[in-house]
C-alpha cells in the first residue's frame, strides 16, 4: 500500500496547496450556521469542533438558488443567455462519509435518463476529500445503512484520524493527483493498524440502530395503513427542514425572476412537506400531512430502492437533529407494521 | 454609490378615495404646484393599505411611501382610518428598528378640502427624500 | 422531587380526562429521542399518558396543534403557551369549552445552544443538565459546572411575564412569579439598537442570507394560522419562492407584522430555525412596539379585543403628519 500520512499540525498545508488549483471549501461557522465555506487560508479550527455541517455539502452541487439562464426581450423576440460554462474546479475538504455517499445516491437521479448539466457539471468539476468521523451525534445512524464513519464511498481522498496524524488514502485517480504535495510522509504498517482501530472506535460511537431488512416491502404493505401514518405524522408541523437539509433530497421548483422584458430563470429547492408542493388547479392529492409524511418516508425507503436499488438515506441524522418537534425517522422505520 | 445630481426620488402614495385622493384632485384643479415625484394609487380607504403594499413598494425600489386618509373621526366607513393607523404605526416603528429611515414611510390625514395640505405634504416629503437619497435597501451590491 | 410529583399528577389527570371521556385528545410532552429533548405527545389513548413528562426542556408551544384536531382537547401549557391559547380563543380559532388547560407553572427552559456555547462542547458530550433554583448545573465528564439562569435560559424565558398560566382548568404545582431578569432577556435587542440604522439593516441582511425558506418559524408559530400564507399567493405574487435575502427579509417583516398582537414571545420561531437566525430579536421588538403604542399584550387579558380589530380615538398620532 502506498498510503501517506500528515501530522495534524501541518494540515493547513493541504488546502493551502490545493487552493492554487481549486476553489477549496471547508467546514466553517462563519455564515452563522455550519456550512462548507471558502477556505480562508488559515482557520483549521474546525478539526476540533466539527462533527458535520448543518447545510449538507449537496449545496455545492444542487444549490439553494441555481440561475439556469437569463433572458431578455428585444424587437426580434426573446433571447436566452446561458451561464458561463465552467467555473473554477472545486475541492471540498472535510466532507463526511455519509454526505459523500449521499452524492453517489444523488448521481443516480441526475445521471439517469436525463443528464442534468448543472449538477453533473459541478460533480465532474469537484474533488471530494473526506475526513472520517471520530465522534458521532446522538442522531447518527449510518452504520445501520451499510455505511460507516470512515466509509470511502464517493470520496476521492480519505483522511483517517490516527492520533497525531491523519492517514491519507487515495481512493480514485483524482485523489492520487492530490498526493503530489510534499507535506506528506509515508504511512507505516503501524499507521494502517491504527486506522483500523480508529475505524472500529468510531463505529462504536454510533449508538442508534435500525433494522432495515425488508423495509421496502413493509412500507409497500402498509401504504394504505392510514391509522399508522396519521399517528406518526401527528406532531409534524410541515416545515421543510428535514427535506431542504437532507443530503439526498433533490426536489426543486423553477421560477422566473423577472422585471419588464428581462429576467433570470431560477431553480430552487422545494419540499414535499409543503402542502402546495402537489397543488394542482383542481385538486391536491396530499392535502393531509400524513400523506406528505408517508411520501417522504416512502420516497427514501421504498421508491428509491425500487428505482435505483439503493436506500436514499445515509443515516446522517440531520432530519432528526434539526427537527423542531423531534420527529424521528428511526422510530418511524422501526414501527412500520409488518403488514401481515 | 454615487448619486446623480439630477436624481429625483420616487414616491408611491396610497390615498383614500374619499378624502386624500379628492384632496390631491383639488390641489390639481386649483393649480396648486407640487412635485411630480409622487405616483398615486387610489384605495377605497386608508384601512385597505396592507403593510405588504408598503414593503412591496420599498422592495421594488421606490424611495418613499405615503399613506394618506381621512382625518380621525371623518372616515367614510367610520373606523377604517383608525385601523389603518394601528397597522401603519407598527409598520413604521418596526421598519425603523430594522434600519429603514423613518422618513421613507410617512402618513398624513388630508381631507377632500385640503388641497394645499396635500401639496405641502408631497413637497416636504420630496425634500426629505432628496436629503436621504435613493432607496438602496434591497439592492444587491451593498 | 417536586417535579416528579407534579409529573405524576399530570399523568393521573390526563389519564382520567381520557378515560372519563372528558377529552378526546391529550397534547403534552414525552421524552425525546435525543439527549435533553422532549417531543410533543398527541394521543387519544389513555395508556400513552404514562409517558408524559415535565422538565426544563419542554420547549414546544403545543397550542400550535389545537386548530388541527377535532374534539375536546386536554393540553399541557406553560405560561407562554396559555397566552397563545387565550389568543387563539380571542381569534375564534379555538373555543374555550373545547380545551382543558393543564397548566404548568414554568420557571424557564434551558437553552441548549447557550449551554453548548458556555462549555464549548456539543450537547452530545454532556452527561447531565439540571436546574436548581437560580442555577443551571451542567455535568461534563463527571465534573459539575454551575451557571446562572441569565446565562443558560432562553432569552424569552428570562423576559417571561407570565410563568404561571392565568387561564387554566387544572393547575399542576405551585404558582411561580416572574423572574427578575428581563434585562438579560433584552440584551440582544439593546445591542442592535445601539448600532447605526445602516449597520442594523446590514445585520439583518447578513442573517437572512442563510435563510433556506423552510418556513419552520411560521409553522412552529401558533399565531401563524392562515390557511393560505401570503408567500404562497401567486396573484399577486408578493414574493418569489426563491430564497434571495431580500424576499427572505420581506417574509420575516411581514410575518412579524401579521402576528403583532398575537405573538406571546414564546420564542418558538427562533428555536425552530435550523440555521440560527435570531428571529426573536425581531418578534420581541414587535411585541414591545405593540405594548408601547397600544398597551396591548397578547393573551394576557382574555376579555381584550384582538389588537387589529380594535382602536382608541387617541393613539399613535405623533407618527402621522
Amino acid at each position: 500500500m502506498a498510503d501517506k500520512k500528515i501530522n495534524k499540525r501541518d494540515i493547513a498545508k493541504l488546502p493551502n496547496e490545493w487552493c492554487r488549483e481549486f476553489s477549496v471549501l471547508v467546514p466553517s461557522r462563519e455564515s452563522g450556521t455550519v456550512a462548507m465555506t471558502r477556505w480562508d487560508g488559515k482557520d483549521i479550527g474546525f478539526l476540533d469542533w466539527y462533527r458535520n455541517t448543518v447545510v449538507p455539502p449537496r449545496d455545492s452541487f444542487l444549490p439553494l438558488i441555481e440561475e439556469m439562464f437569463s433572458f431578455y426581450k428585444d424587437k426580434d423576440g426573446y433571447n436566452i443567455e446561458l451561464p458561463p460554462p465552467k467555473e473554477q474546479k472545486q475541492l471540498i475538504f472535510g466532507i463526511r462519509p455519509c454526505d459523500a455517499r449521499a452524492l453517489a445516491i444523488l448521481d443516480m437521479t441526475f445521471n439517469d435518463g436525463y443528464q442534468d448539466p448543472y449538477y453533473l457539471g459541478r460533480r465532474q468539476n469537484t474533488v471530494l476529500v473526506g475526513i472520517g468521523c471520530t465522534k458521532a451525534y446522538d442522531s447518527c445512524f449510518c452504520t445501520s445503512l451499510g455505511n460507516s464513519p470512515t466509509d470511502t464511498t464517493g470520496v476521492d481522498l480519505m483522511l483517517t484520524d490516527i492520533g497525531e496524524d491523519f492517514l491519507v488514502e487515495a481512493i480514485t485517480d483524482a485523489g492520487k493527483e492530490l498526493l503530489t504535495t510534499s507535506s506528506l510522509s509515508k504511512a507505516t504498517e503501524a499507521d494502517q493498524a491504527r486506522a483500523k482501530v480508529s475505524e472500529e472506535t468510531a463505529r462504536q460511537k454510533v449508538t442508534r440502530n435500525i433494522d432495515i431488512r425488508d423495509i421496502a416491502q413493509k412500507l409497500r404493505a402498509s401504504f394504505e395503513d392510514q391509522d399508522f401514518w396519521q399517528k406518526v405524522a401527528a406532531k409534524c408541523i410541515s416545515c421543510g427542514i428535514c427535506t431542504l437539509l437532507c443530503p439526498t433530497c433533490y426536489c426543486f421548483d423553477i421560477n422566473d425572476e423577472m422585471s419588464k422584458a428581462q429576467g433570470v430563470r431560477c431553480r430552487s429547492l422545494d419540499s414535499c412537506s409543503f402542502p402546495i408542493y402537489t397543488r394542482m388547479p383542481m385538486e391536491n392529492p396530499r392535502t393531509e400531512k400524513w400523506r406528505r409524511v408517508r411520501n417522504k418516508v416512502c420516497h427514501k425507503y421504498e421508491f428509491y430502492p425500487m428505482l435505483f436499488d439503493a436506500i436514499a438515506c445515509t443515516g446522517c441524522g440531520r432530519c432528526i437533529r434539526l427537527c423542531p418537534v423531534n420527529w424521528d425517522i428511526i422510530q418511524i422505520i422501526e414501527s412500520v407494521p409488518t403488514g401481515a | 454609490m454615487e448619486q446623480r445630481e439630477d436624481w429625483e426620488p420616487k414616491i408611491v402614495g396610497f390615498l383614500c378615495k374619499w378624502c386624500s385622493y379628492a384632496g390631491a384632485d383639488l390641489a390639481g384643479t386649483s393649480r396648486r404646484k407640487y412635485p411630480a415625484n409622487i405616483g398615486i394609487i387610489k384605495v377605497p380607504c386608508s384601512g385597505r393599505v396592507d403593510p405588504l403594499f408598503i414593503l412591496k413598494a420599498l422592495r421594488l425600489g421606490f424611495d418613499g411611501v405615503l399613506v394618506s386618509g381621512c382625518h380621525p373621526g371623518e372616515c367614510h366607513y367610520l373606523t377604517g382610518n383608525y385601523r389603518a393607523r394601528r397597522k401603519f404605526a407598527i409598520t413604521k416603528k418596526f421598519l425603523e428598528y430594522l434600519g429603514v429611515d423613518p422618513r421613507r414611510l410617512q402618513g398624513s390625514w388630508v381631507s377632500a378640502s385640503e388641497g394645499d395640505k396635500f401639496a405641502h405634504v408631497v413637497t416636504e416629503m420630496t425634500k426629505q427624500l432628496k436629503e436621504i437619497g435613493a432607496n438602496r435597501l434591497f439592492a444587491d451590491d451593498k | 422531587m417536586i417535579n416528579s410529583a407534579r409529573q405524576q399528577r399530570l399523568i393521573d389527570e390526563a389519564k382520567a380526562l381520557l378515560k372519563q371521556g372528558k377529552v378526546r385528545w391529550i397534547i403534552g410532552f414525552e421524552a425525546g429521542s435525543l439527549k435533553f429533548t422532549t417531543t410533543p405527545l398527541i394521543t387519544a389513548d389513555a395508556g400513552d399518558t404514562s409517558r408524559l413528562v415535565i422538565n426544563s426542556f419542554i420547549v414546544n408551544n403545543l397550542s400550535n396543534f389545537l386548530p388541527e384536531l377535532e374534539g375536546r382537547i386536554g393540553i399541557v401549557a406553560k405560561g407562554c403557551d396559555s397566552r397563545s391559547i387565550v389568543s387563539l380563543i380571542q381569534d375564534s380559532k379555538v373555543r374555550r369549552e373545547d380545551v382543558v388547560i393543564l397548566a404548568v407553572p414554568c420557571s424557564g427552559l434551558i437553552d441548549l445552544a447557550k449551554v453548548e456555547q458556555l462549555i464549548g462542547k456539543d450537547r452530545d458530550e454532556i452527561d447531565a443538565i439540571s436546574r436548581k433554583d437560580d442555577k443551571v448545573i451542567v455535568t461534563l465528564a463527571g465534573a459539575k459546572r454551575e451557571f446562572s439562569i441569565s446565562e443558560a435560559l432562553y432569552d424569552n424565558c428570562l423576559a417571561c411575564e407570565l410563568p404561571t398560566p392565568q387561564e387554566y382548568d387544572i393547575l399542576l404545582g405551585e404558582p411561580i412569579l416572574p423572574s427578575n431578569e428581563p434585562a438579560a432577556g433584552q440584551k440582544k435587542l439593546d445591542e442592535l439598537k445601539k448600532m447605526s440604522p445602516e449597520a442594523r439593516w446590514q445585520f439583518w441582511k447578513k442573517e437572512l442570507e442563510r435563510c433556506i425558506r423552510c418556513y419552520a418559524c411560521r409553522n412552529a408559530c401558533p399565531a401563524c394560522y392562515c390557511q393560505r400564507c401570503f408567500v404562497e399567493e401567486t396573484e399577486p405574487q408578493w414574493l418569489l419562492p426563491i430564497p434571495h435575502w431580500q424576499d427572505n427579509l420581506m417574509f420575516q417583516i411581514t410575518m412579524d407584522i401579521h402576528v403583532a398582537g398575537r405573538c406571546t414571545d414564546c420564542g418558538e420561531c427562533q428555536r425552530a430555525c435550523p440555521v440560527n437566525i435570531p428571529l426573536r430579536s425581531l418578534t420581541k421588538e414587535m411585541y414591545d412596539i405593540v405594548a408601547d403604542l397600544f398597551h396591548f399584550k397578547a393573551g394576557m387579558d382574555k376579555e381584550a379585543l384582538p389588537l387589529m380589530t380594535h382602536y382608541e380615538q387617541e393613539e399613535a398620532e405623533d407618527l402621522i403628519g
